[in-house]
């Protein structure tokens, strides 16, 4: 009892709200198409995709909350996962080849983070351009590296991955909340975490109480490029290959999830439960979506519009305050 | 030298002007023939879309915005309009272009009601509308790509304003298209630098809240702004069509990067007020030309997103550091 | 009397404007509780109080971007039912606001001619007209600017030039400068007390808004003093000695508590040849155990400079500095918190403080990494320093997760100050300690002050408070054009005598 009370103290009404929305999605379908929607199929299929763009979205997240904005994750991911594929196949498909695959692929989405990291917080090159730039670029390099059309061969073990069940439970899955829980305990209980809540709430005031602004961005955009990193892992290993335009329609997605989650665009706020959480609904509703049998370009459209509809509400109930 | 002359060849525009005449003279030397008439009919053909769509975004820029949702309006207007006139069996130029701006100045203002009555920042204001307008289009109106352009409409696309046959016999040929952007540029230019309208989007774009308290109507130039960065995207959405003769529902996505790069490399400051139509004009040359002789440079096609990033991330680097650096100079 | 005299008598009794028992009220906070002003044309009226007394609100009733809720306007002796921000222009009304609203990436031409534009409706721009109009503008008042350069490429005190000659081609009647001096040098002001009484002299009526008493002697006709969103006291200067004056601004008889510590040998910090090139220059000092050190001077002699230097915000380029007993080098703000040197900045509100966070987030800030155990970072001890620091200080404050926001000036002033404490500095500099406090809190920082001195903690103010050096500091360094005075003890040093040092020659 006491440990609910404190759940809910502690999980904002932003947090509790989306909850509220995944149950009611479930109850719905649960009643109008049990079967399909229910069915473990369906389930299964879910926990296989959210995690790729759930990821994207705590990078995201992560990068508004220091008040910037990383618009080239999706870049990352496709151009990490690219080499880490190349590298798992040039070294023969062993499963040592494969977990050296992945670590190459983290290591070249650290790289493209410091990257950013560096322009935005050295150079002080708006975040917002140098992550627009960065997607063209890291996008032009994975283009450069496969000359266009996806690269296949991997080995089939890789694909298990994000294809695969450990005792029922996908791995896509476990990936997920085991970054979920890493992020959060990064936010909540280390002296970065608290620094980057610091930075972006008042940049001046962060460099005056001593904290090394330029130290913080890099972290931010770092981490970011390893959840891209390891997103681009998840989403090779689901399509086993690797391409340079996968995942295209994740960079509104996840800004979507970010802002829907209740992080702040002007940087300072932000909750790991809430982005987690809206992950889940938008995965809901997307699956939803497809049961219904609904156009699945009626998504982007529906995306676009919920962004704007929550980011008004947001702006309305701010101003409300504001005069109050 | 007198200090006028010094500082004009310090200026943005001048630096682009001696990188793209350094990469005429690398290009010119592996090929001579592209120093000749046709080089530049094929540039200008090359640049005619990306220039109408770099003048609405030069213009929101400076305004201290940003809009992401052209490529998506341009092609909402466009398809959306020739679905309309097949449906009805209209034919008539007039019409197309009256329907696409229309429809672009309805989009236009709904980013200015975003942007400028909810204040919602603009890349994510944008970026909404972009995704419904996309949606919409392949969700409701189709996917299909349409060849069928009514003959009025499609015969404009064989109207020519230039024509130079070179010695080999190959014929090149300037679209009387040409004259929109041309007619939008000089537009863009007499207002920006001569009207008080263009000199409040220059204020507004230096400081909302010094606009406000000298008098300018903060909200009205927004929309203004706005507004006519969809009217010129639903434009540049017809014309684009009428050049390729077919109307492709998602043809123009993903060309907002190029654009927003072309504008920044220009000496367009991406915080807004600051930013000349001489530069932006300058910094779509040098994309067209980058991109059109990348082969010629020996280098392979696959390489072309690459590079030309690698030339935005370097633009922009040298136009944010000359800020910094006026920034942090020594104050008179 | 010849005519011209009698000219200026009859100008200086034509009142321009008059405000009557003027009431604004924001929900339910009354910012202004029933004011009344008087401005005559040819005169220079100051309007002093204390930060928070209500004379930004006052300013923004007159400029029309306030609705008075209550009270009567009356401008040339017609009463205005209402007056809005454009009604208020064409009636001659010219605000020049503290950040001067100007804009920095248009031209110093366009910035002065824009207004004149917009006020007559011209939808064109004319460049010639508008370079012509600029000069004339700066002849007036005798600036000397290329009238092409971007204005973010001017000095302070040029874009306040702008900001006069953009005011006064609008033929303004009353011009209000709204704390005009807070960032120029001791020359600058100079030059624009002589641009007012230039524009007196053509018989305009200057509202000026400052509190610093010496300044407002050197130029004021009247004062008009507000506290508390009442106006407390109106007259001519020549009625207000410094007594009366302060009396009649703080609502107290100043109490004279002087901090003078017993003499010690044991020294916390030394300074010796501090020097950097175009901010100061061989700046030497040393503070002992229970000293108070203060440095002072007027903008742009280099006081803010020292501490920025020592706190590795812009390090110094030569000199050596020692704490307690050790050579230590600061080239970075990481590098002076290594040595546990604190800063109190001097703008509160964007450099000092997290306003949408936490009290308690605020008061961990520069100490984060001390709570940082084996499970992570403990947010309970956090809580428990919060609550111990705001029982220490006295500050009165709802809870520990109470938002910054709530917080008045001197209680947010003192969680700064906590924040300093929380890293167990062996050196706290503070530059402009109690800037927009309210006396209790003053007072009370200057105990806390004491306390840490006593303690063996060096302090150093950094202030242009002249009563807050002489009863806080024993120690004093008065600083003029990047040079120091060296090290004065103030021992009895009386305000006067010390206002004599800072403008004398030294």
């Amino acid at each position: 009892m006491e440990k609910s009370k404190k759940f809910f103290k502690e999980a904002d009404k932003n947090t509790l709200a989306l909850f509220g929305i995944a149950i009611m999605i479930f109850a719905i379908m649960g009643i109008f198409a049990p079967k399909s929607f229910l069915g473990i199929a369906n389930l299964q299929g879910m926990c296989i995709q959210f995690p790729e763009y759930g990821i994207l979205a705590l990078g995201m997240m992560l990068a508004m909350i220091s008040g910037g904005i990383d618009l080239s994750l999706v870049g990352i991911a496709n151009f990490s996962s690219i080499v880490g594929s190349i590298v798992m196949i040039k070294t023969g498909g062993s499963g040592i080849s494969i977990l050296f695959g992945i670590a190459t692929a983290l290591t070249v989405g650290a790289l493209c983070g410091l990257f950013n990291g560096f322009l935005i917080g050295y150079l002080r090159i708006p975040a917002m351009l140098v992550t627009l730039c960065g997607l063209q670029l890291y996008t032009g390099l994975g283009l450069a590296v496969t000359k266009g059309p996806a690269l296949t061969g991997l080995p089939e073990s890789y694909s298990l991955l994000a294809n695969g069940a450990f005792f029922g439970v996908p791995i896509a899955l476990i990936i997920f909340l085991v970054v979920v829980g890493c992020v959060s305990y990064i936010l909540k209980a280390t002296v970065y975490g608290q620094q980057v809540l610091y930075m972006g709430t008042n940049d001046v005031a962060s460099r005056y109480s001593g904290i090394n602004n330029l130290k913080v961005t890099m972290k931010t955009y770092l981490t970011g490029g390893i959840l891209g990193a390891i997103s681009g892992v998840l989403m090779a290993s689901h399509y086993n290959s690797a391409k340079a335009d996968y995942g295209s329609s994740y960079t509104l997605l996840t800004l979507l999830i970010a802002v829907l989650g209740g992080t702040d665009p002007d940087g300072g706020k932000g909750r790991v439960a809430g982005v987690a959480m809206a992950v889940v609904v938008l995965q809901l509703v997307s699956s939803a979506f497809n049961i219904m049998r609904v156009n699945a370009f009626v998504k982007t459209f529906v995306w676009g519009l919920l962004l704007l509809v929550i980011m008004i509400i947001t702006k309305l109930v701010e101003n409300r305050r504001k005069e109050a | 030298m007198s200090k006028k002359v010094k500082h004009i060849l310090a200026t943005n525009e001048a630096i682009v002007v001696y990188i793209i005449i350094a990469l005429c003279t690398l290009i010119g030397i592996v090929n001579p023939a592209f120093f000749g008439v046709s080089t530049v009919i094929t540039l200008s053909r090359a640049m005619l879309i990306t220039l109408i769509f770099a003048t609405c975004e030069m213009i929101v820029i400076i305004s201290g915005g940003i809009d992401v949702s052209f490529p998506a309006v341009a092609c909402i207007a466009m398809y959306s309009t020739i679905r309309f006139l097949l449906a009805f069996e209209i034919d008539s130029p007039v019409i197309a272009y009256l329907c696409v701006s229309v429809i672009g100045l309805l989009f236009g203002a709904l980013n200015a009601y975003l942007i400028a009555k909810i204040k919602l920042p603009p890349l994510i204001a944008t970026l909404g509308v972009s995704s419904v307008a996309n949606g919409a289009t392949l969700a409701f109106l189709g996917t299909k790509e349409i060849s069928n352009i009514p003959e009025k409409i499609d015969a404009l696309s064989k109207v020519f304003i230039l024509s130079y046959t070179n010695p080999q016999g190959i014929t090149y040929q300037l679209t009387v298209m040409f004259l929109i952007p041309l007619c939008m540029i000089l537009a863009a230019f007499y207002i920006l630098k001569y009207t008080m309208l263009g000199r409040g989007i220059y204020a507004i774009g230096g400081d909302k809240n010094a606009a406000r308290i000298a008098g300018f109507n903060v909200t009205k130039i927004q929309f203004i702004v706005y507004m006519t960065s969809g009217l010129f995207a639903g434009i540049g959405g017809l014309t684009y069509t009428i050049l390729m003769r077919q109307a492709s529902p998602q043809s123009l996505m993903g060309s907002e990067m190029m654009v927003i790069a072309a504008v920044v490399v220009g000496g367009t400051r991406i915080t807004g007020g600051h930013g000349t139509m001489i530069g932006t004009v300058l910094g779509v040359l040098l994309i067209a030309i980058v991109q059109n002789n990348l082969i010629m440079l020996g280098i392979p096609t696959h390489y072309q997103t690459f590079v030309v990033g690698l030339i935005i991330v370097i633009g922009t680097s040298i136009t944010s550091l000359r800020a910094k650096k006026i920034a942090n100079s020594a104050k008179v | 009397m010849n005519t011209t005299e009698r000219k200026l008598v009859r100008m200086m009794a034509d009142t321009f404007l008059k405000l009557d028992h003027i009431k604004k009220y924001f929900g339910g906070v009354k910012a202004l509780k029933g004011v009344s002003l008087e401005v005559r044309s040819g005169e220079i009226h100051c309007l002093a109080g204390e930060n928070g007394c209500g004379k930004s609100t006052l300013i923004k009733v007159i400029s029309g971007a306030h609705d008075a809720t209550e009270g009567e306007i009356y401008i040339e002796g017609s009463k205005i039912d209402k007056l809005t921000p454009i009604e208020s222009i064409r009636l001659g009304i010219q605000v020049i606001y503290q950040d001067f609203a100007v804009f920095p990436n248009l031209s110093v031409a366009e910035n002065i001619a824009m207004n004149r534009a917009l006020m007559t409706g011209n939808k064109k721009m004319n460049w010639k007209e508008a370079r012509e109009l600029a000069l004339q503008a700066m002849e007036q008042i005798g600036a000397h600017m290329d009238p092409d350069v971007l204005v973010e490429r001017l000095s302070v005190a040029n874009k306040q030039m702008v900001a006069i000659c953009r005011a006064i081609i609008n033929d303004a009647k009353l011009l209000i400068l709204d704390e005009p001096t807070t960032a120029l040098t001791a020359n600058e002001v100079e030059k624009l007390n002589t641009i007012i009484r230039n524009l007196k002299a053509k018989g305009m009526a200057i509202v000026i808004v400052n509190h610093k008493l010496d300044e407002i002697y050197k130029i004021a006709d009247r004062l008009t003093i507000l506290r508390n969103g009442e106006n407390v006291a109106t007259g001519m200067i020549t009625e207000f000695d410094r007594a009366r004056f302060v009396k009649c601004m703080t609502g107290h008889e100043v109490a004279d508590t002087i901090y003078r510590p017993e003499p010690s040998d044991e020294e916390i910090v030394k300074v010796e040849n501090l020097t950097k090139k175009g901010a100061f220059e061989q700046v030497s000092f040393c503070v002992k155990k229970g000293d108070m050190l203060g440095i002072t001077g007027l903008l742009g002699s280099g006081r803010g400079e020292i501490g920025d230097a020592l706190f590795g915000i812009a390090p110094a380029e030569e000199g050596v500095i020692t704490l307690n007993g050790k050579k230590i080098e600061i080239h970075s703000i990481q590098d002076a918190m290594q040595h546990k040197i604190g800063y109190v900045p001097e703008d509160r509100l964007t450099q000092g403080l997290f306003m949408n966070r936490s009290i308690c987030q605020n008061t961990v800030a520069a100490s984060i990494a001390k709570y940082l155990g084996k499970m992570g970072l403990n947010h309970n001890k956090m809580k428990e320093i919060t609550n111990y620091w705001i029982k220490t200080i006295g500050c009165a404050a709802p809870s520990a997760e109470a938002t910054m926001r709530t917080l008045s000036g001197g209680n947010a002033q003192k969680m700064v100050i906590a924040k300093w404490l929380n890293t167990e500095p062996s050196l706290l500099i503070l530059n402009g300690p109690t800037v927009g406090v309210d006396v209790g809190s003053k007072a009370d920082i200057h105990a806390i002050l004491h306390n840490l001195a006593k303690k063996g903690i060096g302090v150093i103010i950094i202030s242009d408070d002249l009563n807050e050096l002489i009863h806080n500091c024993n120690k004093l360094i008065i600083m003029k054009n990047g040079r120091t005075s060296g090290v004065l003890e103030t021992g009895d040093m009386s305000e006067a005598e010390l206002t004599g040092l800072l403008n004398s020659g030294m």
